[in-house]
């Protein structure tokens, strides 16, 4: 799946998600389970300001010295005898792995959950030629499972579905005769995958961060997934985002312990592994071969722009558990695999304002998730950046906005004119008016009231008041 | 004390009581209250939506009006965390940068204002019932102001406070995003004020 | 065998533009951050305070916790062992088992000991294994964490493929949290050392909540955990 995941129009896909209430129920409740989560976790390490501010710190040294590190990381990687490739697109990664595979006449592929690969589009390069890939995920196995279902949420990629769902789903594919229960679905994956776990030639996983200073490879998992996809093929391929890399171990650990509070509010995940090159001499587990794919597609063109920051982000989904957008209208209506905050600020800058321009409007502009990212990406702010640039540079935005904004400009810039304007409001808005309420505006108030009454404009506006008080007129 | 007022575009204009009984309020609490005419908006609704060329011509002439004031109180916390914004978007403009600065320095929310400078927390008011209190994103995230409402209300004789649940979340009124694209955000606000199901007068 | 590394040049260059700056390749060290909270946490606690910290953790993450001493810990880990449902078992090459009085185990008829010379079979071991046992090189309090190094005679899968896992663990090895123990491996690399090929810290069982958010203890790894402090140790 690339980045896009939905050819339909952006309203479209809002106007299904609303209508979803069971995808809306597990959301809302995933959500509040998630936040308290990290509230509590949070609480808990106390400084968490200071933690922040450390994380923001060492995420802004490390893009602003993005090639020294990169190439620290290379010179590690490869002294450990690991093979690094340096790709510019998303096609060069994968093709690279496609080969890097088809000449081992590899013919089963196990993955633990990574962005990246879904973003370059992997599975499907890698399914073409007749290789089976598995994803070993337990989200991520039940969407692929359900005919590549898409990921709704980064973290949890099938948040949006429920239980009876799945059941029905893997009696349908899998064979399974027992219940809904969560347990005994999980348990019939467990057996299930354990097969492909041990006969699969080639494994590839994402990477949360590589730490530049020993080549390594860090892995953050609650399933263990990723252990045993590095652990038993001979073949390890790992792919990062250009942009996720830390000094050393001394900063692992700092966004490590950002990281899983954020994310799932626990103070660390069941299974954190930072792996280094192929296996030691005279080991019996772990790749003989391990190969680092380091992806920028679009990355780059981010950096030294006022969107920079963006690429701080350590994938936590801290952001898209507050967002009230994301609450209503579900991950698949962005119709990006990165969707919330993170996703409306990071798609149009990777996959471009044609597909994505819609998404910097998803948004309140309530700025939750500002202040929940772990390492102060301003996100409300790059959402409003993003306004700025499709009406300034993309001049993307409707017609009617715009004039309604150029009269803004000069109305609210023009004592006379304001004047003016708010004297003809009472009357203008009359024929809309119920009581004191207009319940069905004109033009752009319509999708407003639509949702919610407004209020009239008073027959005597504040000012008028204020100044017949001046005068001596009585208070009203 | 003389406190210039900012009312804001939308009380002036739909929610006009709210202007008056701020005025009312500083004027119990000893302020001489002044009210520039030449006000109008802070230009949010246009910077918000990406019209930040347009916005700043709203900002330059709040920069003008205000610039003679002590201190300017604004019963919208928005609108506040908006003038202290300006700074940020008039950086390197050698003419505005410097009176942004000013305008922002002397910005306070009605709240605030009266417990951070007035050094008031209980205002004298009397108000029999219960109630709930919704924090306001703006205020609270990007203006930070997070105790003030809260201490006041907390001294309001006869009124009963009862905690809101998720009082963090947003309630969805706001933004460009309900007039642009969708019509419900309005299920989420009635689902978000369904759960004050408390007895008594609710305000 | 140094590995290869391809496009790097262009990929690297393109980066200092967009930075609007020449390519940096050498001559930056690490900065003196301005924020560290992370040595705050657990700061002045005892060795004491940091077992009763593991202990309370331990309850949150779906482990199992005893404490004992050498001379109890061969008693203490039968008991475990009975508990889990016996054998097959599968531990690492590992001269600690004798010196923390564990003889016992080595003798057991249904133990795998990991001999990098037998191959695959190690695997197939761990695969049918009950319980795996391990010793924890660093463990972290604040998250009830073990930590686990890589070697010929300690193979990954120890850990990971057996239905349970037991890690004994030296209280002396116990510190405050993963700052420690990412402070103890950078001065290995300091010193010139090369550091496993994986390091692991694992914290109780696997577990996922992939489904309705509904926490599944026992995923892909081990179903159960438990660990077994040594006092003396």
């Amino acid at each position: 799946m690339a980045m896009k995941t939905s050819s339909a129009k952006f309203k479209d896909r809002v106007d299904e998600g609303i209508h979803n209430d069971f995808m809306r129920l597990a959301v809302s409740s995933a959500q509040e389970r998630l936040h308290g989560r990290r509230l509590t976790a949070v609480d808990e390490l106390g400084s968490w300001e200071d933690w922040r501010s450390l994380g923001e710190e060492i995420r802004q040294h490390v893009l602003s010295n993005l090639d020294f590190y990169l190439h620290q990381l290379a010179e590690n990687v490869s002294k450990r005898g690991g093979h690094v490739f340096f790709a510019e697109t998303a096609e060069e990664a994968s093709g690279y792995i496609k080969d890097v595979i088809v000449k081992k006449n590899a013919k089963k592929v196990v993955k633990s959950k990574s962005m990246v690969t879904e973003e370059i589009n992997l599975n499907a390069t890698l399914e073409a030629v007749g290789l089976d890939v598995v994803e070993t995920d337990l989200g991520e196995y039940i969407l692929q499972v359900d005919d590549h279902d898409p990921p709704s949420h980064i973290v949890a990629p099938a948040l949006h579905k429920n239980k009876e769902q799945i059941r029905d789903v893997f009696k349908e594919k899998l064979a399974y005769t027992q219940t809904e229960k969560p347990e005994e679905l999980t348990a019939h994956v467990r057996g299930i995958l354990r097969k492909d776990f041990l006969s699969a030639d080639v494994g590839i996983t994402g990477c949360n961060f590589a730490i530049a200073e020993t080549g390594s490879i860090g892995l953050v998992t609650n399933e263990g997934n990723a252990d045993l996809v590095t652990a038993l093929p001979k073949t390890q391929i790992t792919v990062m985002g250009m942009e996720r890399l830390v000094p050393t171990f001394d900063e692992f650990e700092v966004l490590v312990s950002l990281l899983t509070r954020s994310a799932v509010g626990q103070r660390l995940t069941s299974y954190i592994t930072a792996l280094t090159g192929p296996r030691d001499e005279d080991d019996v587990d772990g790749p003989e071969e391990f190969h680092l794919v380091i992806v920028d597609n679009g990355r780059s063109s981010i950096l030294g722009t006022e969107f920079q920051s963006v690429l701080q982000c350590i994938r936590c989904a801290a952001c898209i558990n507050v967002c009230p957008v994301y609450r209503q209208v579900g991950g698949h209506s962005y119709g990006s695999i990165y969707p919330g905050p993170i996703g409306a600020v990071l798609s149009p800058l990777l996959g471009g304002y044609d597909d994505f321009k819609e998404l910097p409007y998803a948004s309140t502009l309530c700025a939750a998730c500002t202040d929940a990212c772990p390492v102060k990406i301003p996100l409300h702010d790059l959402l409003r950046k993003h306004r700025e640039v499709i009406v300034e540079k993309e001049k993307m935005a409707p017609f009617s906005e715009k004039m309604a904004m150029k009269a803004f400009g000069i109305g609210a810039a023009s004592p006379m004119l304001y004047k003016f304007g708010s004297k003809m409001a009472p009357s203008a808005m009359s024929p809309f008016k119920t009581g004191d309420i207009i319940s069905k505006g004109p033009g752009p108030l319509k999708t407003w009231t639509e949702s919610r009454e407004f209020p009239a404009p008073g027959k005597e506006s504040f000012r008028d008041w204020f100044k017949n008080r001046e005068k001596g007129g009585k208070p009203s | 004390m003389k406190v210039t007022l900012f009312a804001t575009c939308l009380v002036d204009l739909f929610q006009s009581n709210v202007g008056k009984a701020t005025v009312e309020l500083l004027e119990r609490l000893g302020c001489e209250i002044d009210f520039p005419e030449s006000q109008i908006c802070c230009g949010q609704p246009a910077y918000n939506s990406g019209y930040t060329k347009e916005s700043k011509e709203a900002m330059k002439k709040m920069i003008k009006t205000f610039a003679d004031a002590e201190y300017i109180v604004t019963p919208s916390g928005s609108c506040a965390a908006m003038f202290k914004e300006y700074p940020v978007l008039f950086k390197g403009d050698a003419e505005w940068e410097k009176k942004a600065a000013s305008l922002a320095a002397k910005t306070y929310e009605l709240s605030q204002f009266i417990v951070d400078v007035l050094k008031v927390t209980d205002v004298g008011a009397t108000l029999k019932g219960k109630a709930t209190y919704h924090t306001s994103c703006h205020m609270t995230r990007l203006l930070k102001v997070k105790e003030a409402p809260a201490i006041l209300l907390s001294h309001v004789r006869g009124l009963e406070m009862t905690p809101l649940p998720d009082a963090q979340n947003c309630c969805g009124f706001g933004g460009h995003f309900r007039l642009r694209w969708v019509t419900f955000p309005g299920k989420w606000s009635r689902k978000r004020y369904a759960i004050l199901k408390i007895p008594g007068q609710i305000f | 065998m140094n590995g290869t590394i391809h496009n790097e040049g262009a990929f690297l260059n393109n980066i200092a533009k967009n930075l609007g700056r020449a390519p940096i390749t050498e001559g930056i060290s690490v900065p003196e951050w301005k924020h560290a909270p992370k040595k705050e946490v657990l700061k002045h606690a005892t060795p004491n305070d940091l077992v009763a910290e593991l202990k309370e953790q331990c309850k949150r993450v779906h482990t199992q916790f005893h404490v004992t001493d050498s001379k109890q810990v061969m008693h203490c880990l039968t008991q475990v062992i009975e508990e889990l449902g016996n054998g097959p078992l599968i531990i690492p090459k590992d001269d600690r088992f004798s010196a923390y009085g564990l003889e016992g185990i080595l003798k057991e008829k249904d133990v795998h000991i990991w001999d990098h010379q037998a191959g695959n079979e190690n695997i197939e071991k761990a695969e049918s294994a009950n319980i795996g046992i391990t010793f924890s090189e660093m463990t972290l309090a604040e998250s009830a964490t073990i930590v686990l190094f890589s070697d010929k005679d300690h193979g990954r899968s120890i850990s990971f493929l057996p239905a349970c896992h037991v890690s004994i663990i030296p209280k002396s090895t116990i510190v405050p949290r993963m700052t420690q123990a990412a402070a103890a491996i950078r001065s290995k690399v300091a010193r010139g050392e090369v550091i496993p090929s994986c390091i692991n810290f694992i914290t109780g069982p696997s577990n996922s909540a992939d489904i309705e958010m509904d926490l599944v203890v026992g995923v892909h790894g081990p179903i159960k955990a438990v660990y077994i402090i040594v006092e003396d140790k």
